[in-house]
C-alpha cells in the first residue's frame, strides 16, 4: 500500500493543476490563521489601551476624593475576557458578543446589555480565521481535488487501462484520493503548526484541532468518493458535491439556528435595559422605604442603617441601582437559560453538519462560544458584588475613604477558563 | 490438456434489459490474433471488458487459461496487457513517465535500458520520447501504448480499436508490431471496425451482430483471411 501511495503521489507531484490548488490552500490556510491571531491581538491591543486609560483615569478621579459614594459613581473599571491562547483559531462568539465591559457600582444589567447586540455584517458574512476556513472552504478544496478523480479517466478513456493494470482495480482511484487528501491536509495543516509553535498551547490543543482538520477531510474524502463512484460525468459529480456542501455547511446550520431560535425563545438585552432603568428611575418618585424596604430584607446587616433622612442619600442611590438590578434579575437568568438551551440546541443540529461540528468543536476548544461569554458575564456579576461589597460599609456608614482605603478598591481580575 | 488462453463459452451479458451479448462462444489459441469485428453497438468492446473483469457476464464463462475470469480477477489481469482505443495516456507525462506509471501500477519493474529498448521496438524517434505526450501524434501514443504491452510481457493483448483514427503508414507498422509480438507467442485479442487491418494480421476473424456471434473465418496455411469474403459477410451482418 505504502508503495501504491507513493508512486500516487509523484504522480500527482506532477499535475499543475493539483500543485496550484495545494498551493491555494497552504496560503488560505495561512491567511486565515492570520486573520484570526490579527484580530485577537486587536482585541488583546484594546483591552490593554482601555486598561491602560482607565487606570490612568481612575488616578485622577481619586486626587483628593474621599466621598465613598461620589468615588463608586465616578470610578469606572473594565472588566473583560482574556482571549485564551488557541482564540486566533477560532475568533467565535468574540465578534458578535461583547467580551469587555466598562462598569462601575451603577445597576450592572443596563451596563451589561448595553451592548449586546450582535454585530449584523458579521452575522451575515462571517468571519475569515482558520474555523471557517475548516469548516466552509475546506470542503470546497476537497471537492476540486476529488471531484472529477475517476470521471476524467472515463472522459479520456483511461479508466479500463488503469483498472486492469492495477491489481487493486477500481480502487486505485480511492487510494488516488487519499493521498491528494493527505497533501491536502499537509498543506492545510503546515501552516497551523507553525501558528501552534510561535504560540503557547498545548500539545493536545494543537493534536485537536489537527485531528478536526482531518476530520473534515475524511468526511468530504468519504463523500467524493459516494458520489464519484456513482456519477461518470464530473460536471454532475462537482454539481452534486457543491449541492451537498450547500445543504451541510449552509443550509442545515441557516435552518437549524432559525428552528432553535423559534423554539426556544429569549428575551433581548434591550428588554433587561428597559427593565432595570424603569426601576431606577421610578425609584426617584416614590417613597425611600418602598427601595430601602426590600433592600434591608436582603442585606439584614444594614437594617439599622437603614432609615433615609436626607433627600439624597448616596445608600438609597446605590440600593436603587441593586434593587433596579434585582427587578431585571428574572429577565436575563431567562436570557442565559435560553442561551445555553440554544447552545445545547445546536449541539443537535451540528450532528447533521460537519461544518457546524467543527467549528463547535474549535470554538469550544478555543474558549470562544456562547458558554465562554456566558462565563465571562458571570465573572462581571461576581465583580461587581465585590465592589458592592466593598462599597456598602463605607455609604451605610457614611465613613469617608482613606489612601488606605482607595488602595484597596478591588480590582477586575479575568476569570479561569 | 491444455487451455485455450482465451475463450468464452455461450457468454452472455444484460444491461437492464438490454442483452448486450448472447451466447458467444469462440476460442483462440496461444500466439494466435483473433479479430472480432463488428458495428457500433455490436458488444465488441464489452466482450473485452468481460475478458479484464470490468463487466461481469449475465451467464456463460469468459475463460482466461481456462479459468472464469470472475474466479480470479486479479490473477486474469496479470496475464493481460490491456490496450484502449485511443490510447490516451497521460498527455502531461513523457512516454518514459507514463511507461514508468503504468508499469509501477501493475507492480512491474523494468529498467530504464528496457524502457528504451522497448521504444526502440515500436520505432519511437528517441528525441520525442521525453517530451509530453500532448506533442505526440495519434500513432506515437499507439506506440507508447504498444511499448507498454511489450514491457508487461504479457503471454495476452487486448485491444480496443487500435487502428482507429491511424493514419495508413502508422497502420502498417503497426500491424509488423502485432505479427512480431504474436510470433513471439503473444496471443492477441483485437475488436475493431477495420475489416481490412482485421484480415491483414488475424488467423481468425468472428463477426459479432447485436451481441451474437454471426460468422466465423479462419486464415489457411499461409493465406490471409479474405477480405472480400469477410466484408460481404459484414455488409449481409449490417443489412439483415
Amino acid at each position: 500500500m505504502l508503495r501504491e501511495m507513493q508512486r500516487e503521489f509523484n504522480f500527482a507531484w506532477k499535475e499543475t493543476a493539483l500543485r496550484s490548488l495545494i498551493v491555494v490552500a497552504f496560503f488560505l490556510s495561512a491567511i486565515s490563521l492570520l486573520a484570526g491571531a490579527l484580530t485577537i491581538n486587536d482585541q488583546e491591543d484594546l483591552a490593554l489601551r482601555l486598561n491602560t486609560e482607565i487606570k490612568s483615569e481612575q488616578l485622577q478621579i481619586l486626587k483628593g476624593k474621599t466621598d465613598p459614594g461620589d468615588i463608586a459613581y465616578s470610578l469606572f473599571h473594565l472588566t473583560f475576557d482574556p482571549p485564551s491562547e488557541l482564540a486566533f483559531v477560532a475568533v467565535g462568539q468574540r465578534n458578535e458578543l461583547t467580551w469587555l465591559h466598562r462598569v462601575r457600582l451603577l445597576a450592572l444589567e443596563g451596563q451589561i446589555h448595553e451592548t449586546s447586540d450582535a454585530n449584523p455584517e458579521i452575522l451575515t458574512l462571517g468571519h475569515l480565521d482558520f474555523s471557517f476556513f475548516l469548516s466552509v472552504l475546506l470542503p470546497l478544496l476537497v471537492i476540486g481535488l476529488l471531484f472529477d478523480i475517476e470521471a476524467r479517466e472515463h472522459r479520456d478513456r483511461r479508466h479500463e487501462l488503469i483498472c486492469s493494470a492495477s491489481r487493486f482495480g477500481n480502487r486505485i482511484f480511492l487510494i488516488r484520493a487519499m493521498v491528494r487528501s493527505l497533501l491536502l491536509a499537509a498543506a492545510v495543516t503546515v501552516p497551523f503548526i507553525i501558528a501552534a509553535i510561535n504560540s503557547n498551547i498545548t500539545l493536545i490543543q494543537a493534536s485537536s484541532v489537527i485531528g478536526l482538520t482531518l476530520f473534515q477531510i475524511v468526511v468530504w474524502l468519504a463523500l467524493s468518493q459516494f458520489i464519484t463512484r456513482r456519477m461518470r460525468e464530473a460536471a454532475t459529480a462537482g454539481l452534486s458535491l457543491i449541492s451537498i456542501w450547500l445543504v451541510l455547511t449552509l443550509l442545515i446550520p441557516i435552518i437549524g439556528k432559525i428552528f432553535v431560535e423559534y423554539r426556544v425563545p429569549v428575551p433581548n438585552g434591550g428588554s433587561i435595559l428597559l427593565t432595570q432603568r424603569e426601576a431606577v428611575n421610578d425609584a426617584w418618585d416614590l417613597p425611600k422605604t418602598a427601595t430601602m424596604k426590600p433592600f434591608t430584607e436582603a442585606y439584614p446587616e444594614w437594617r439599622e442603617y437603614g432609615d433615609v433622612g436626607k433627600p439624597f442619600e448616596w445608600k438609597w442611590y446605590y440600593a436603587f441601582q441593586e434593587m433596579g438590578d434585582r427587578t431585571a434579575k428574572p429577565i436575563a437568568q431567562a436570557l442565559y437559560k435560553g442561551m445555553r438551551d440554544r447552545h445545547e440546541a445546536m449541539a443537535w443540529i451540528a450532528l447533521l453538519s460537519p461544518s457546524l461540528l467543527i467549528e463547535r468543536r474549535l470554538t469550544a476548544l478555543a474558549g470562544t462560544d456562547v458558554l465562554q461569554h456566558l462565563r465571562y458575564i458571570q465573572c462581571s456579576r461576581r465583580f461587581h458584588a465585590e465592589m458592592r461589597h466593598f462599597y456598602y460599609p463605607f455609604l451605610f456608614h457614611e465613613k469617608a475613604m482613606s489612601e488606605s482605603n482607595l488602595a484597596e478598591i478591588p480590582e477586575f481580575k479575568p476569570c479561569a477558563l | 490438456m491444455i487451455s485455450s488462453p482465451i475463450s468464452a463459452k455461450n457468454l452472455c451479458v444484460l444491461r437492464g434489459d438490454n442483452q448486450v451479448l448472447d451466447n458467444v462462444s469462440f476460442t483462440i489459441d496461444a500466439g494466435d490474433i483473433f479479430a472480432l469485428l463488428g458495428g457500433n453497438g455490436a458488444g465488441k468492446s464489452t466482450t473485452l471488458l468481460t475478458f479484464l473483469g470490468l463487466i461481469s457476464p449475465s451467464s456463460g464463462q469468459a475463460l482466461i487459461n481456462g479459468v472464469e475470469v470472475g474466479a480470479d480477477i486479479q490473477g486474469a489481469r496479470a496475464q493481460i496487457s490491456y490496450l484502449p482505443e485511443s490510447a490516451n495516456l497521460y498527455p502531461h507525462l513523457s512516454a518514459y513517465e507514463n511507461l514508468e506509471y503504468f508499469l509501477s501500477l501493475a507492480h512491474i519493474s523494468r529498467s530504464p535500458e528496457e524502457i528504451s529498448l522497448s521504444l526502440d521496438e515500436v520505432k519511437l524517434a528517441p528525441e520525442a520520447r521525453k517530451k509530453p505526450l500532448s506533442s505526440y501524434s495519434k500513432g506515437m501514443r499507439q506506440k507508447v501504448s504498444i511499448s507498454l504491452a511489450i514491457l508487461r510481457r504479457s503471454p495476452l493483448l487486448l485491444l480496443d480499436e487500435p487502428t482507429s483514427g491511424l493514419d495508413p503508414l502508422a497502420i502498417d507498422e503497426f500491424n509488423i508490431i502485432l505479427k512480431t509480438l504474436s510470433n513471439l507467442g503473444t496471443t492477441i485479442f483485437m475488436v475493431t471496425h477495420d475489416v481490412y487491418g482485421a484480415c491483414e494480421v488475424a488467423k481468425r476473424v468472428g463477426l459479432l451482430r447485436q451481441g451474437k456471434m454471426t460468422s466465423m473465418f479462419q486464415a489457411r496455411e499461409d493465406q490471409k483471411i479474405s477480405v472480400d469474403e469477410v466484408h460481404q459477410a459484414f455488409r449481409q451482418s449490417q443489412a439483415s
